[in-house]
């Protein structure tokens, strides 16, 4: 029997709550309180290219991830396999989940889409580990959802630097790091051609806004190609 | 693995983000006044804060500098300068803003419109200038960087004025945290949603559940880099105030209407109360709370709500903090010296409860989370200080019990060399249970 997404990460959090205790606070999604804009009636802010680095698959296979954010559009975020804050990594699996469906229902949309979950502990999520999570999460359907890793927290470092991610280590009273890692969520939307266009926080990671954010690059690749043909005519 | 010194300090980079570390249940509130993007809201002892200090020529080095100050009272060195760093000229320093990690802040000058990006998360006691935007008005045409917003991985700042006529038209720069310019964004001259615009700029305020932010209007470079007698004098000048607000469509950045507010309305503060509809602000020329609330439509309106001292005597409300349960508000007058309490239980009507003269002088007030602690200083604009006896440079901090202010410290910035203050940003010294490690040794 196939459980619903929200029921496996809850799972997934019960299950991980066992290998380390974390208070999550007051679990408060974002609210949204208004209509999203549609689809193609605005363009969305080139951030910043993302730099080139050098990344393991599940299978233990070198990837550029250029390879992972170029020529579709692209959701990246970055987890760690035991993350057990529910405004954390399962609420971000979650709303990623819920996106999953809706492209799934489009057949044209879904194509054009992959995610990709990028690990923060390269130490504890090797590839066999990211494997065997990716087989959990991603739920073998039918739908392009790569689960990546570091050789080394050395070769991780400049990723998260070039990203703005954030991460740290909980500390024990007794000064010994703790299981628990601290990182600000943030889910970057990248276009095909290797550009962050958009990046959710907890306080805008609305899976409305989101499907609507990528059906705005769709429709903005789709102008743009109209308009080089017109050139090339 | 193993981990050498350069991996150590790499690891440092971003492990020092601990020093104001927050769970993400956390990112979408901040301490009273901030972007609600900001990580790493500080609810108890803030340690530190910065002032954007504007440099006067002849005392000390006459360089804008950022000075960091103790505030915490079990430290020794509390009420006490601990850092100051020069940038090397006079840009009139004015307003900063955190990035949304909390690790940089960004500091502009109105004069040079020059931007500099300090590093106060690897040690706050003792930031670190690591870069200098100069390009601000050749990308844009805009001048006068004053309001720093963190959007994710961006910065939005509201500007002043225009590189074209140094007048009060202007509008909204974005950068990337890396420091390159993304897009700018004209406010609206032309009439939106019936009502005309002005174009004029001043303060930026977000409220992601809403897909909205606001932004508020000033003056131009050729009114707040002249003496503010003559301003006062000039029938034209005073002409070229701002008096309007807009209201943006947050995702497309697009203006949905303008409001007229009237006066020059400048600081505003969202209530990010959940369930809470509305923003405040005070305009400075007419001083006038005004309220700015969505009706059941979904449509925003401004609405005067409250007189701050005696309009008449132009007191000049300019800066304002709200509590962080939205049910207080802070006002500081800048002519009269006072410092403002008005009781926000009812928004649309507010009721001033508390006064105390603060100073001679006073500009800014920020108030900490728990709204325990009060700060204010003293500079408004280099040009617009008062002057002899008057021009009192100082920051001052205060208790507040509930019912009166007292003073806890006071650093007195012409005594110590430094310059004018004008605004303040909290920092905090790394938490006991989050502390500087290596990502592999938590994970083991």
């Amino acid at each position: 029997m196939r459980c619903p997404a929200w029921t496996r990460l809850l799972l997934l959090w019960v299950s991980a709550s066992a290998l380390g205790a974390v208070d999550p606070g007051a679990a408060t999604a974002p609210r949204m309180e208004f209509k999203p804009p549609r689809p193609g009636t605005y363009q969305l802010q080139k951030i910043q290219p993302i730099a080139d680095a050098a990344l393991l698959d599940s299978a233990g296979r070198l990837q550029k991830l250029s390879t992972a954010t170029t020529s579709k559009i692209t959701l990246l975020t970055f987890f760690y396999t035991y993350c057990v804050d529910p405004l954390g990594c399962p609420f971000a699996h979650a709303v990623l989940s819920d996106l999953r469906g809706r492209l799934i229902r489009d057949a044209r949309l879904a194509p054009q889409v992959r995610f990709v979950s990028v690990s923060l502990d390269p130490t504890t999520d090797t590839p066999a580990t990211i494997s065997r999570y990716g087989d959990f999460v991603s739920d073998h359907q039918k739908f392009e959802w790569q689960f990546l890793t570091a050789r080394s927290v050395e070769q991780l470092l400049p990723v998260l630097d070039d990203f703005g991610q954030d991460v740290s280590v909980e500390l024990a009273p007794d000064g010994t790091a703790t299981r628990t890692l601290h990182h600000m969520l943030k889910l970057f939307l990248i276009d095909q051609n290797g550009v962050i266009r958009e990046i959710y926080t907890l306080a805008y990671l609305q899976p409305e806004v989101i499907f609507n954010d990528i059906q705005t690059l769709v429709i903005e690749s789709r102008n743009t190609a109209a308009r080089n043909r017109l050139a090339q005519e | 693995m193993t981990i050498n010194r350069k991996n150590i300090r790499r690891i440092r980079i971003f492990g020092a983000l601990l020093t104001l570390l927050v769970a993400v249940q956390l990112a979408h509130a901040d301490e009273t006044c901030n972007s609600p993007y900001i990580s790493g809201l500080i609810k108890g002892q803030e340690d530190f804060i910065h002032v954007w200090t504007l440099g006067v020529q002849g005392l000390g080095d006459g360089s804008d500098k950022l000075v960091t100050i103790d505030v915490n009272p079990a430290s020794k060195s509390y009420g006490k300068v601990v850092a100051s760093l020069s940038v090397g000229g006079r840009g009139e320093a004015h307003h900063m803003g955190f990035t949304d990690d909390r690790k940089f802040l960004w500091a502009g000058g109105l004069d040079d419109s020059k931007i500099y990006v300090f590093d106060v998360g690897s040690n706050p006691a003792n930031p670190r200038l690591v870069r200098t935007i100069s390009d601000l008005a050749n990308k844009s045409g805009y001048i006068g960087p004053h309001t720093f917003y963190a959007l994710p991985g961006r910065m939005l700042i509201g500007n002043l004025s225009n590189a074209a006529d140094k007048g009060g038209v202007t509008g909204l720069a974005l950068y990337n945290n890396k420091g390159t310019f993304i897009a700018k964004y004209a406010v609206p001259t032309a009439k939106v949603d019936g009502v005309q615009g002005d174009g004029y700029g001043y303060d930026i305020a977000v409220n992601p559940a809403k897909n909205v932010f606001l932004t508020s209007s000033f003056t131009g470079w050729q009114n707040y880099m002249r003496g503010l007698g003559e301003v006062v004098g000039d029938p034209q000048a005073m002409k070229r105030f701002g008096a309007t607000m807009v209201v943006w469509d947050l995702k497309a950045v697009k203006p949905t209407q303008v409001l007229s507010v009237p006066g020059a309305p400048l600081e505003i503060r969202w209530a990010l109360v959940p369930g809470q509809n509305w923003a405040i602000t005070a305009a400075a020329l007419t001083s006038k709370l005004w309220l700015i609330k969505q009706n059941e439509h979904g449509a925003w309106a401004a609405k005067e709500v409250g007189t701050i001292g005696d309009p008449a005597k132009i007191p000049l409300p300019v800066d304002i903090s709200i509590s962080a349960d939205a049910k207080g508000l802070w006002v500081n007058t800048f002519m009269d010296g006072v410092t403002h309490y008005f009781d926000l239980s009812n928004p649309e009507k507010p009721t001033e409860t508390y006064q105390k003269h603060t100073g001679r002088q006073v500009n800014m007030v920020s108030q900490s989370w728990d709204g325990k602690r009060v700060y204010i200083t003293s500079s408004l604009l280099s040009k617009w200080d008062k002057i002899g006896a008057d021009n009192e440079q100082v920051l001052r901090g205060f208790n507040w019990d509930g019912h009166a202010l007292s003073q806890a410290f006071e650093v007195d910035f012409t005594k110590e060399g430094l310059g004018r203050p004008h605004h303040m940003k909290f920092t905090a010294k790394p938490s006991q249970q989050l502390a500087v490690t290596s990502l592999e040794t938590g994970v083991r």
